[in-house]
Order: structure tokens, then sequence, then C-alpha cells
């Protein structure tokens, strides 16, 4: 693998004290009652998260990702800049990824000046993704899907200006208007912090990315699409003139290291199960309002989402994504494995999957800090498979 | 695939206005009668074929609708008003008899304030673009596509012949999702229009009302409303008919008919 490999430490903050009659809910979102949420627990959970997130920096996981999703036991995280904030002088090396707000859900100016206060307070170590967010952030919005694409756009062209031009700046568009846009501080980093887009690869987005010269992080998308993805989006970077580099393609991995392929397996397929199962659980129309997707795409998801009905399958999930559950070697060549045939050295890593508890999330992070980050940060697995050669 | 032809005894026209492939259907003889369906024409016009002995019956689809194109510029009901301006000079249609349902009473009754000189006479069925007390229990975009046939009608049976035999046919969704996006652009943001009570005062020529009882998208309730900004309006309600009050019962389908002869 080429350049410096880089692991991220992802993490969803889901709200896990489900009622017991949660699985009559036909989703997890958006219409899930928010009466479920108890703010005591709610308050336990962000501080042992918090405190999971501070440990990874420890560990030297080189960055920390959060996220925003709303109305939802999924992510306690609706305004992930708070956790940010609250994490950056928790933290002294790792980057602290906001992965991110929808620019399209938020006023353009306020976004690029709260990520030029992260980044400032943060002393240079943010990175930004741009989601166009789920379907289902759009039944909790008051922002229409049917032109979110084009307000997507357009807010990220404002804040690329309001960083990249010195202030006060015009701006004139469908929209929105600017007549000073001059946003106070402005970015620790020159000219403003890496960015992304993150999504499930819907082509417009992948084509954005690459006109920006972005990157893109695709999420939940299997592994032969996330191969597509990445090709497109190289494609698209190149048309555009833009180098693509192996870090600006985050692999997202669902990754659980024990001592035995057993005894991982034994801890984490429940979580896993959860995961996908329940925190993961919405409705065809959540996931999908009018005008979020082009009818191509819908009819495509809508055909796919018939052959996956018939419940969690760990084998299928272990198949279809990437997936790394097993030892510290079974995990270092899988990992090696997937970044050269995907082009990437950066790894953005599921630790904490789920209902997961505190000690397996420690444990978890531990063992992929001990046993799997120094092999491959050596190229260990390269020099293992040459020597068997 | 539909049991039957959902436009039998229209003629289809295609126009392009402002760029937009635009299908206008046809039938029958006399003074023109303009109707502007709603979000969806799937459910077809056998309805109107009576209306087609005395009129000459002109159904528009409207843009991202039906058969004709999309024009993702369109994003208000004005945009579909001046569309309509247009497609009227292309088949210069300069007075007629304007009967709207639901989305397409909402573009009526703006039609009919903007151009009240136009319209002879005014029919507003089931129409939407009020903000009333009265909301539907769901609404009309969070449904799962294959709960909303059901939901327009009282009798089922009346538009089933209409629908394919799998509720999740993808051709259907697919084209029930394209119409969903068209209607999301005119009205995510604001499933009404707060600004239309003030002009309702305009729609001075004669005024009809029709509404099914048994409507669940925009309970009959929204009819006293329109009735209080328009009063002298004539309202006429139809028990054991639902949203699509036209489709389900004959005698309203009668009723606009005497109102407009």
């Amino acid at each position: 693998m080429s350049g410096n490999i880089r692991f991220d430490f992802m993490h969803f903050m889901p709200y896990i004290h489900l009622p017991p009659n949660q699985k009559e809910h036909h989703s997890l979102w958006v219409d899930f009652p928010n009466k479920y949420y108890d703010p005591e627990r709610g308050r336990e959970l962000y501080q042992r998260y918090l405190a999971e997130l501070v440990l990874a920096d420890k560990l030297g996981f080189d960055a920390v990702v959060v996220n925003e999703h709303h109305n939802t036991a999924y992510s306690m995280m609706a305004a992930p800049n708070l956790i940010a904030a609250a994490i950056i002088p928790q933290t002294r090396n790792a980057k602290i990824c906001v992965w991110g707000t929808p620019p399209n859900l938020e006023y353009p100016n306020r976004l690029a000046e709260e990520y030029a206060m992260l980044d400032v307070l943060s002393q240079g170590r943010l990175e930004v993704a741009f989601p166009l967010g789920t379907g289902m952030e759009y039944w909790a919005n008051p922002i229409s899907p049917a032109t979110a694409r084009d307000r997507f756009r357009e807010s990220i062209d404002i804040i690329l200006q309001a960083w990249t031009q010195d202030g006060p700046t015009t701006y004139y568009g469908d929209f929105y208007t600017y007549r000073y846009l001059n946003p106070w501080p402005r970015p620790y980093q020159k000219p403003y912090p890496p960015c992304y887009i993150v999504g499930t690869g819907s082509p417009e987005t992948v084509e954005l990315a690459g006109k920006l010269g972005f990157g893109y992080a695709s999420v939940f998308v299997t592994k032969p699409r996330a191969l597509e993805l990445n090709q497109q989006l190289r494609r698209s970077a190149a048309q555009h003139g833009h180098q693509l580099r192996p870090e600006q393609l985050p692999l997202q991995v669902i990754t659980y290291v024990a001592e035995t392929q057993d005894k991982a397996e034994q801890e984490a397929i429940e979580h896993i199960r959860f995961f996908f199962e329940d925190a993961l659980r919405t409705t065809p129309t959540f996931l999908a309002p009018p005008g979020y997707l082009s009818v191509d795409q819908l009819k495509k998801r809508a055909a796919l989402a018939d052959k996956l009905h018939g419940g969690f399958n760990f084998e299928a999930i272990n198949e279809a994504f990437f997936v790394a559950v097993g030892t510290a070697e079974q995990v270092v060549e899988r990992i090696e494995e997937w970044g050269e045939r995907m082009g990437t050295n950066h790894f953005n890593i599921l630790g904490a999957i789920g209902n997961m508890p505190h000690w397996k999330v420690v444990k978890n992070l531990s063992f992929f800090a001990e046993d799997v980050m120094p092999r491959l940060r050596r190229g260990a697995g390269l020099e293992r498979r040459a020597a068997a050669e | 695939m539909a049991a039957v032809e959902p436009f039998a005894h229209f003629e289809r026209e295609t126009h392009t206005v402002n760029g937009v492939k635009t299908v206008v259907l046809t039938a029958g003889r006399g003074q023109p009668l303009v109707f502007f369906h709603g979000a969806g024409i799937w459910h077809g016009l056998k309805f109107a074929l009576p209306w087609t002995e005395r009129f000459r019956v002109i159904v528009p689809m409207h843009p991202g609708i039906g058969e004709s194109g999309d024009d993702p510029a369109m994003t208000d009901i004005h945009d579909y008003v001046m569309h309509y301006l247009d497609l009227f000079d292309a088949l210069r249609l300069d007075k007629f008899h304007l009967v709207g349902f639901s989305l397409g009473g909402w573009l009526a009754a703006n039609f009919a304030v903007e151009h009240g000189h136009r319209v002879e006479r005014l029919v507003l069925v089931g129409s939407a673009g009020l903000r009333g007390k009265e909301r539907p229990k769901g609404d009309f975009f969070s449904l799962p596509p294959e709960q909303i046939p059901s939901l327009l009608v009282s009798n089922f049976d009346v538009i089933k012949p209409y629908l394919p035999d799998n509720p999740k046919d993808l051709d259907f969704m697919g084209e029930r999702y394209r119409e969903g996006a068209t209607l999301a652009r005119l009205l995510w943001e604001h499933p009404y229009d707060t600004k239309l009570p003030r002009y309702l005062h305009r729609l001075t020529m004669p005024t009809m009302l029709v509404w099914g009882e048994e409507d669940r998208l925009l309970p009959v309730q929204n009819a006293e409303l329109w009735r209080r900004h328009i009063p002298k309006a004539q309202l006429q309600t139809f028990k054991g008919a639902g949203h699509l009050v036209l489709d389900e019962k004959r005698e309203a389908v009668d009723a606009v008919q005497r109102f407009l002869s």
C-alpha cells in the first residue's frame, strides 16, 4: 500500500436502550417515538461514547469520525459539530472528521463558520465530508428532497467561496443570497480542510466529488459497488484535472478483533445483527422520499430490497460488505487485500458496532491498535506473504 | 399492466410548450371544457365521458405527470399557470369552462384568480391548496405507495382495473415515484398556499365546489374552508364517495354537467 496507511475510528453513538416492543416499530427512524429517549441514559451514553472516541486517539488511531442523523435511535449525533467540539480538547493527534452535516440542511454560511471554528479550535485537525443526507433526514427537516441535490451543490459552492476568497464577497444563487459573505473565523488549514463527499454512491454525487477534487467516502455499499465507485471517481477526478490520492478513498470496514475467530464472531455477531436488523431498520418510503432518487435508481434499489429481504444472515453480510471479524492476522490480511483491490490506504474502522457494550469496544479498539495497526503500518502482511511464496 | 385503456375515446395530441412535451387528450364537441387533473391520471378519464356529449373536453397532462415530460424548473403552481397560458395560446383556446380536481383544483383556482375573464364557469373538485384545520391522518407523501390507491376511494373496485395486479409492480411504482417528485417540487415545503385566500374574492364567475363525503385525503371539511372565501359558490357533497368523487359517483359528474350547461 502506497503512502501512509491511515486508520479512522467511526462512531454512530446509537441510543441502545430500546423498549422491549421495538421490533413492532417499522422504523427506528423518522417516526420512532421520542418518548423512548431517556435523557439520563442518554447522558450516560454520551459520556461513554465520548470516552471511546478519546480512547481511539490515545491508542493511536489517526482520526475519529462523527456524523449526523435526525429523528433516530441509530445515532445521538443530531449536531455532530457539538460532538466534535466536545472531543477536540480531549484529543491530541487524531484528526477530527465530521462526515458530516448535509450542507443543504443548514445555512451554508453557518456551516462554513462552524467548520472553520472547529478547524481553528483543533489547530487544523478537522476534515469534512458533505453528505446529501439519507432519505430519512428529509422527513425530519423542512427542506424538499426534490430540490435537495441542487441545494446541496449550491451550498457547497457557497462554503468553498467563503473559504477560498477574501471576504466580503457576494453570492446570488437560486436558493441563497449573500450580500456580505464574510465569515469569521476562517479555516486554520489552507486553503481549507480536506473535504470528501460521503454517500451511498449516486452517480451525481460521485461526479461532483470528481469535479471538486474531493474524496469520496462510500458507506453501506457492497464490495463490487464500492470498487465501481472508486473507479468512477478516479475517472471523473482525472477528467477534471485532479490527481486522486489513495487516502481520498476511505474504505468503511466493520471490524472486530479477538483472540480467535470463534470468539470474535461470538462476541460481535449479535451487535452486527442489531445494527442491520434494528438500527438500520426503516421503510422504503422513508429511505426514498419523492425526488430524492432518480426513477431509475428507485427501481434498482426497490428490486434489490426485495432480494435482500429475509432477515439477518451474517454469512451474507460478511460476503456482501467489508466485514473483518476475526483474529488480528485475519483482519490484517483482509484489510491489506481490500486496500490493494480498492486502491486505498485509508480505512474507516467501524469498531463500535450497534449495541456493543463498552468493554467490547475497548477490547476491539485495543486489539486493533496493538495487533493490527502496527502490522499494517509496517506492511508486515506483505512481508509474510512474500516469505511464504 | 392495467386491465383497461384509461383514456378510451380520447384523442391524443402532443405539444411542446417551452420545451416541455405536453400531451393533450380531447374528446367530444361543443363548448370547451378544460379539466385539470390531480397529481396522477393513471385512474383514467372514463368518468368524463358523459361530459363529452355536450362539451369538447380538453385534458392536458401536467408536466411531470402521466405522459407529459418533466421540467424540474417548474417549482410552483404559478409555473403551471404560465405553462397553461402558453398551451392555451397554442390551442387557440380563449374562453372555457374550467374543472379542476385535487392538485388540479388548486391550479384551476390560481388560473381563475389571475385570468378570470377566460373562465366561464369554475368547478373545484376535492381541491387542494388551502391550509385547513382538518389535516388528513397520514400525509400523502409519507404513505407507502401501495396504500395510496385505496385511500383515494370509498369503493376500491372503481380504480382496480387501472392498477397493476402486483401492487409492487416496479414500472408502476417508478411512474408514481416520478409524479411524487413532481408534487414534492411543488408542495413539499408548503403543502398549501397561504396567499391564496387573499385573492379568492377574484373568483366572480359562477363557481361550484364538489366533494366526496368520505374523502380521506382532503376531508370534506375543506369544502367549507373554500366556501368561506368564495361565499357565492354552490357546494355539493356526495355520500359514498372518497377523494376520487368523480370516478366514484356518476351523480357528481352529472351535477357538474348541469352546472356547466
